[in-house]
């Protein structure tokens, strides 16, 4: 087992991507077994918040168990780990729950928590380092190889670790970019999205990913049958992003928002529970993402259940 | 579907094929989509024109040329539908243009729509 890490990101917010990161750990976790580490890089915490409440996220934090607290450690000078910082155990799923009670050794998902803390920590970090004459580059680039040798140690844990990544370039939203191995774009079927696209592709195609196209996978979420909805995505696939792999597409659903308002940290439900109708769409979305990412590292999965 | 023990593989495979046929004639924007997702390329009767020309793919992929000659041969009516359908042209835009002038119109701003929204590296 060597963790691929997968960025959850687009320049554009309110395109699903927190869900994105829940909806896929889910799936590759319950289908596949897949040990999945969910990092949240993004300091309004939704996929922290969707796996553990707000009242999990406060706890975590209280406990220091948080993203801010990381990066405290890089203002000390100190060494990169981030396993004191990371709760081992964020599974909401029941069959996932039972898993770890019989002591499955599959099917994890852990959690290194964002808080809205992380941005006024970054932010201060900032303007110390750029009062030193640092500039926005060296930082991230400095947070980056950070961040790589905090993970680095952790990657034999798990199969997967996905990346929630804000919705701007912040330092830290760089270095996230900067390590990851693939990139998952969610994106919605309307104009300004579409536009979103270009951005985040010609952004990263410059500073990071030259070989973005065969790195990224494209996610069209919140979608509402409509014709102009069907015609922007035929436009996605055929024009703008001709040479990317493509999901399944999530449909618009007020079954995913309840699935991802967490009743209280210790209440489970099925995947049939959780997410009902679109079940199918997250499964869907774990068969095609182990398809682009056997096909990008080679190894294989076999699935647990169907 | 249930299983009918009185049918072969075949005939099950009959009656799916069956199907997407009738599909197939009765809703070109259907047909249309299937055929590209085979890979293939279409041409539509005048009535089912404008509902399936879509004219950013055809600026994206094919030449000026073929885009004209597409649209050159509908009617004023569809043209401006096409217009209208693809948020490339308001009534106001509209008024008192020729079917050429439309078709200019149409190529010119779906060109750009394509250009603005492409990526520049990719």
């Amino acid at each position: 087992m060597t963790g691929a890490i997968a960025a959850i990101a687009n320049l554009k917010g309110g395109v699903g991507k927190s869900t994105t990161t829940v909806m896929l750990a889910d799936g590759l976790a319950h289908f596949y077994g897949m040990n999945v580490l969910v990092i949240d890089l993004d300091p309004q915490a939704n996929s922290s918040q969707m796996l553990l409440t707000e009242r999990g996220v406060q706890a975590a934090s209280d406990q220091g168990k948080s993203g801010h607290h990381l990066l405290a450690e890089f203002v000390a000078g100190r060494d990169a780990q981030a396993g004191p910082y990371i709760i081992p155990n964020a599974v909401t799923l029941e069959e996932l729950r039972i898993d770890e009670e019989q002591d499955e050794r599959r099917g994890w998902i852990s959690i290194l928590p964002s808080h809205p803390q992380l941005r006024l920590r970054e932010l201060s970090l900032e303007e110390e380092w750029y009062s030193r004459a640092g500039t926005p580059t060296t930082l991230a680039e400095a947070l980056a190889t950070y961040l790589k040798a905090a993970i680095e140690p952790l990657l034999p844990l798990y199969d997967i670790i996905l990346l929630d990544c804000p919705p701007h370039l912040s330092p830290l939203a760089r270095a996230g970019l900067a390590i990851a191995d693939v990139y998952i774009t969610p994106t919605i079927a309307d104009s300004v999205s579409t536009w979103g696209t270009k951005q985040f592709s010609d952004w990263v195609g410059r500073y990071i990913a030259p070989d973005l196209p065969v790195r990224n996978f494209v996610l069209i979420t919140r979608f509402r049958d409509t014709r102009y909805a069907r015609q922007v995505v035929s436009e996605l696939r055929e024009i703008y992003l001709s040479d990317r792999w493509f999901g399944p597409t999530i449909p618009e659903s007020v079954q995913i928002l309840n699935a991802m308002d967490r009743a209280a940290p210790d209440s489970y439900n099925t995947l049939r529970g959780k997410y009902g109708s679109i079940r199918g769409d997250v499964r869907r979305l774990a068969e095609r993402f182990t398809d682009f990412l056997s096909q990008r590292t080679g190894a294989t999965w076999q699935k647990i259940r169907d | 579907m249930a299983e009918d023990p009185g049918l072969t593989a075949s005939e099950y495979l009959d009656r799916f094929f069956d199907e997407l046929r009738d599909e197939v004639r009765a809703n070109p924007k259907f047909a249309s989509r299937v055929v590209k997702a085979l890979g293939g390329n279409v041409i539509f009767e005048n009535e089912a024109r404008a509902d399936v020309a879509n004219p950013y793919i055809l600026a994206a992929n094919g030449s000026k040329s073929q885009f004209y000659s597409t649209f050159a041969s509908m009617k004023i009516g569809q043209i401006r539908q096409v217009l209208r359908d693809n948020n490339l042209a308001t009534r106001l835009d509209m008024a008192g243009k020729s079917p050429e002038q439309l078709i200019d119109m149409l190529f010119d701003r779906a060109s750009s729509k394509v250009n603005e929204r492409k990526s520049s590296l990719f």
